[in-house]
């Protein structure tokens, strides 16, 4: 029976309360450890099409008489039109359309950050869009922008409200500590940099607005593309079967949709609106830059007495204050801890979310000062984490529904363990060292989400749902779950994805909710359907349902018969069986959370700056694994992604004009296949028996969480030096080095 | 745009200068082409129009630096400076001659900010960010030259052969001036056709950069050693490739605030290649 | 102007305007979009195709450049219906992920071991380095050129 249920929905660490009618199933998880299928190292089921060049992208779509648009965006990060000449534009060869500030929400005659849109052109191809462009000749009025995030917060320019946690006694606490630590840690601005830019590809059929777009999120495009042009949301139809990345800044629907929709309105044709690699780096969105005030304050034995922070995060125009303070509430058990965070609005372009975001920064810091306290406590940084393991929810005492962070720990030992070899083999300039962090982030998924399976005569199943495969592997995750409750190979099963006039609803692909919000729904249909044949297979063969079951692709009976899927679904002739599940609720009054621990290995050239990540061992918990191929590709892909936020991104803004200096490959440096280190990944793989009919937690986010910090730690065991600030460039290790060497000096000066 | 591919030397020159420009491989000028930074009414395609192949020290200015990064003539400096050179991609296209001629990678410059190397005022990295720019000659203009080979030619001495003279490497490259801020002292018709690189006792190229392969050099050090004279050539320091003699000459550099470190890294790399020789 | 060139064994005709790439006129007027268009400079590695031989970025390439020689791109390195081994090792071991960057890689992938069957870890990170990869899912490309090299 549906059941009206009043919930609080979780996605990127952001929670609302909301009303959800959910379908629960009496399903119980299946044992712990590999089934047939769920659990087996599986290749992609979309595999081939992807390395043939099969696969279309919104990139790829091409409808006839498609035109083309281009946006102009400001060039200044704040300014006043003064004068546009649309008309110009509308004269030149090509045009079939313009739109200006008066004509659509996003576009805007005083721009608060560079590439704002300005107006928007649709033309016979990119060229002749962008050549038009060059005659609006705007002429703006260039106003002061306000760049300093500090400076905001004194001038009291922010997205929203201070964020205060404040629990037990702070300053109690570190009365109470032996050692306190203090620092300051900067995270910088990062670039998602998906390889497939930002795009949308718009065509009206009469009332219905059909839309191609480059999206983690179809069912939220949709809505918002319908109430922006007053469509019930089922007048627009979101198509997404393959995207080209997109980390968290692919939510939502972008200035580039609404452009596309409203000049395909206009023209009555196919509109493809498709941001430049530089636009991309500009406007798409970003991971916004942090500066973070710590204190860690402990007792000898290494309890912590009082963690507290003060947190300023540079959003930009626009976005939303991440939970950066998050790690310092949430990771270690503390019973005094303080933080304020705010966020700063500024006349940059506006944050997006981006892999765990608020986490991230917020792991930086925390992990860092917490290897700082250890240096000062002289304890062992693992031995540290241990012993201020937290068995609850700190923030509201909730029991976790599962937490198998010791284990990490446990499993972590024996990487930590080579930090002697490993230091050992330091030589010349080139010293080397072994750091540590743990993990703690949100990924429970929830409801709603829907799946439907049908199955005809032919004993082949097909799994329907309007979600979106973001390139983790959701496809085939989807179709192992289904392959499984039902007994039937893999092959057997196809999954139908990315178009929400052929599906029903599914969860965004953010926040690692798509394998626990989606996954149980799809386990819920196929368990329908199975229910469903084998009450066929009790009528046909006279026998009782109870002692039948699904394995192997026959239908089997406890006294050892056994029938052909296709003997009993091959009755159906033109029938179908039709199977739907849905995503029930998340356990009241606890916290579903995932944790992990990693340890990198480092080697530093002292004299040059130079750092070589060399290994990272990641052991991460989060519940079931369904596809330990899949699995061990978020872990790599997590790490490596890391791994520049660490050591070469940064997007650079002019400090005098606000404008993005960084907006091409060459200059804003993602990692390559030669910054990539041995990696080993060790999954726990325990079923959270608390969570769905799956036990299955997200995985897309936590493992790019603690690597900045284990290299710093790791940067910090080899050389000495303390790296507080993000990237770690050359620039930035010689400096801390010397900043090091300047400390011993003072330090062996000092009257013993 | 027009384009047009003259059957040798004599018919490219012909056509280049007024508006037009010469084309040879393209990884640099076809994106600078894109992004409105120059601009041309023809492109004069070079293909069959300047030497390509190495022949003892002699190498064509068509040769690619895939193809010198592997031949055993080339001194091991240039093969090295070639092969850690951006990407394969590129270094299956990009030439010799279009290597000394590519421009900085300065991001107002690419950015089209009206800096003073645009015909402009000010630099804008001074002031800005300039983590990537120059140590030497930053007077006017703090942008760093991005070529590897360039650095590595330097310091082999290298000789080069137009449509009409012969020069030195050290001789082609020139600061910029507030009358011309170009950055070598070719006409805009002339033509580079050959490289003469004489053959050192010894050589190296050692580059620092961001990522491990695949970017520009924030410092690059070429050393070369005929007999006991050992000359060292630098990328990503200067606005154009710069010649020093000693890791002393270092003590004369003018760092910006956020380029020190590149002093910092040149030495460490200018001892590594003197005691690699 | 009216171009001529080979693509994966089949002459081709097009009709091009000067400053176009080869990469536009692969997706656009050849029908042939495997080839990706991500940086549009050169700097990521989506667009590699075979030109003539050499692995080179098309977005570089200006189609007129191409005019009269042979073009390999993704769709061109299966034969008969089969996979090439390197777009089988890919599927294989699960080194594609997002996918936008897998047909540059697996073109830059086809070529390495075209040159050299048997190439180091060294080898492999050097002739890959021109592809980026964001998802990253670099460890698996390094298993796949690994099994790819085996077969």
């Amino acid at each position: 029976m549906a059941r009206l249920i009043r919930t609080e929905k979780e996605v990127e660490g952001r929670f609302t309360e909301q009303w959800i009618v959910v379908e629960e199933d009496a399903l119980d998880q299946w044992p712990a450890g590999p089934r047939t299928v769920v659990g087996q190292p599986t290749r992609r089921v979309d595999g081939v099409e992807r390395a043939t060049g099969a696969a279309v992208y919104t990139a790829d779509v091409q409808l006839p008489g498609m035109l083309h648009a281009a946006v102009l965006r400001s060039p200044h990060a704040r300014a006043r039109l003064v004068r546009l000449d649309l008309d110009a534009v509308r004269a030149a060869p090509g045009v079939r359309a313009v739109i200006g500030p008066d004509d659509l929400d996003v576009l805007t005659s005083e721009p608060c950050y560079e590439g704002h849109g300005v107006a928007a052109v649709a033309a016979d191809s990119f060229e002749a869009a962008r050549a038009a462009l060059e005659l609006a000749a705007p002429e703006w009025e260039v106003l002061e922008p306000l760049l300093d995030p500090e400076e905001a917060v004194r001038r009291e320019s922010l997205l929203a409200e201070p964020r205060r946690h404040d629990r037990g006694d702070f300053d109690r606490g570190l009365a109470a500590a032996d050692v306190v630590v203090q620092a300051e840690y900067r995270t910088q601005t990062l670039l998602h940099n998906p390889l497939e830019t930002h795009q949308s590809v718009c065509h009206w059929e009469g009332d219905t607005l059909v839309l191609y777009t480059s999206t983690q999120n179809i069912w939220g495009v949709r809505d918002e593309v319908a109430d922006a042009f007053g469509l019930p949301h089922d007048g627009v139809r979101v198509i997404c079967r393959f995207m080209g990345g997109g980390f968290g800044a692919k939510n939502d629907a972008g200035d580039y949709t609404l452009v596309a929709a409203e000049l395909a309105r206009r023209t009555g044709r196919p509109v493809r609106c498709a941001l430049t690699r530089r636009e991309e780096n500009v406007v798409s969105g970003n991971r916004n830059a942090t500066i973070q005030r710590l204190t860690a304050a402990a007792r000898s034995d290494g309890t912590l007495t009082a963690l507290g922070g003060e947190f300023v995060s540079a959003l930009g125009w626009d976005g939303w204050l991440g939970p950066t303070a998050g790690p310092m509430q949430m990771l270690y058990a503390c019973a005094n801890v303080r933080t304020v965070e705010y966020g700063a609005k500024l006349n940059l372009p506006p944050m997006a979310a981006f892999r765990a975001p608020g986490f991230v920064e917020g792991t930086f810091g925390l992990e860092c000062l917490l290897d700082e306290l250890a240096a000062r406590l002289e304890l062992d940084p693992l031995e540290l984490r241990r012993r201020n393991h937290a068995d609850s929810d700190g923030t509201d005492d909730r029991p976790y529904t599962s937490k198998n962070l010791m284990e990490c720990y446990r499993r972590a030992e024996t990487h930590w363990e080579r930090r002697h070899e490993v230091r050992a083999r330091s030589e010349g300039p080139w010293k080397r060292g072994v750091g540590m962090a743990s993990q703690i982030w949100y990924g429970g998924g929830g409801p709603p989400s829907y799946a439907w399976i049908r199955v005809g005569s032919d004993g082949r199943a097909v799994v329907v749902t309007a979600m979106q495969d973001i390139g983790t592997g959701t496809r085939t995750a989807m179709a192992q779950i289904a392959a499984e409750e039902l007994g039937v190979p893999l092959e057997h099963v196809r999954v139908e994805i990315g178009d929400s006039a052929r599906g029903p609803y599914s969860v965004i692909s953010g926040g690692s909710s798509t394998t626990p919000s989606m996954g149980p729904a799809v386990r819920s249909a196929a368990a329908d359907v199975k229910r469903q044949i084998l009450e066929i297979a009790a009528q046909r063969f006279h026998l009782e349902e109870r002692v039948l079951d699904l394995k192997g692709g026959n239908v089997v009976s406890a006294d050892g018969g056994s029938w052909s899927l296709e003997e009993v679904t091959g009755l159906l002739e033109d029938a179908q069986i039709l199977g739907k599940g849905a995503r029930g609720p998340n356990p009241t009054g606890m916290r579903v959370m995932t944790f992990g621990a990693q340890v990198a290995e480092v080697a530093v050239d002292v004299e040059t700056g130079e750092v070589r990540v060399e290994r990272v061992a990641a052991i991460h918990d989060v519940g079931r694994i369904v596809n330990p191929l899949g699995a061990s590709s978020q872990v790599e892909g997590g790490i490596i992604q890391a791994i520049g936020h660490a050591l070469s991104e940064e997007r650079l803004d002019d400090p005098a004009t606000g404008l993005v200096l960084t907006q091409t490959l060459d200059a804003y440096k993602v990692p390559t296949i030669a910054d990539v280190p041995e990696i080993v990944t060790e999954l726990v793989d325990v079923p959270d028996e608390h969570l769905t009919n799956l036990g299955s937690k997200g995985l897309g986010e936590p493992p790019i969480i603690p690597t900045a910090a284990a290299i710093a730690n790791a940067i910090r065991d080899a050389t000495g030096a303390d790296v507080r600030s993000l990237p770690i460039t050359r620039e930035e290790l010689l400096h801390a080095l010397e900043a090091a060497r300047e400390q011993e000096r003072r330090g062996a000066a000092a009257p013993a | 745009m027009e384009l047009r591919r003259p059957p040798d030397a004599q018919h490219a020159v012909a056509a280049l200068g007024n508006g037009s420009l010469a084309l040879a491989g393209g990884t640099d000028l076809v994106p600078l082409l894109r992004d409105g930074i120059v601009r041309a009414d023809t492109l004069v395609h070079l293909a069959d129009a300047v030497p390509r192949g190495i022949d003892g020290t002699r190498i064509g200015a068509g040769t690619t630096l895939a193809e010198l990064e592997v031949d055993p003539q080339v001194p091991a400096a240039l093969r090295e400076a070639c092969a850690q050179a951006a990407s394969p991609q590129l270094r299956s296209m990009g030439t010799i001659g279009g290597n000394l001629r590519q421009a900085t990678r300065c991001w107002y410059w690419r950015l089209r900010f009206p800096c003073w190397l645009h015909g402009g005022e000010v630099c804008h990295a001074k002031a800005g960010q300039h983590r990537e720019h120059a140590i030497f000659g930053n007077e006017r203009c703090a942008s760093a030259h991005p070529s590897d080979p360039a650095a590595a030619l330097l310091a082999l001495g290298a000789r080069v052969r137009t449509d009409r003279r012969e020069l030195s490497v050290a001789e082609l490259y020139r600061l910029p001036t507030d009358e011309s801020r170009d950055v070598v002292v070719l006409a805009p018709d002339e033509l580079v056709l050959e490289l003469d690189v004489p053959l050192p006792d010894a050589s190296v190229y050692l580059k620092a950069m961001d990522r491990k392969k695949w970017a520009f050099p924030l410092v690059g050090v070429a050393a070369a050693r005929f007999g006991d004279r050992v000359a060292f050539g630098l990328a990503g320091v200067a606005p154009i490739p710069w010649a020093v003699d000693s890791a002393d000459d270092l003590d004369r550099a003018t760092p910006l605030p956020g380029t020190a470190y590149k002093v910092q890294i040149a030495r460490a790399l200018i001892a590594r290649a003197f005691s690699a020789l | 102007m009216n171009v001529r060139l080979t693509v994966n064994g089949e002459p081709h005709e097009a009709e091009v305007w000067e400053g176009e790439s080869l990469l536009f006129a692969l997706r656009e007027r050849l029908g042939l979009p495997g080839s990706k268009n991500a940086c549009e400079q050169g700097e990521c590695g989506s667009c590699s195709v075979l030109l003539d031989d050499r692995l080179v970025c098309s977005c570089l390439v200006l189609a007129v450049q191409a005019d009269g020689h042979d073009v390999v791109t993704v769709e061109g390195l299966a034969e008969d219906g089969r996979l090439h081994r390197v777009q089988e090792a890919f599927a294989a071991t699960g080194a594609v992920q997002c996918g936008f960057c897998t047909p540059g890689f697996v073109v830059a992938a086809a070529d390495l071991l075209e040159h050299n069957a048997d190439p180091s870890d060294d080898e492999i990170r050097e002739a890959l380095s021109g592809n980026l990869c964001r998802c990253t899912g670099y460890a698996k490309i390094f298993d796949a050129v690994r099994l790819a090299a085996s077969q």
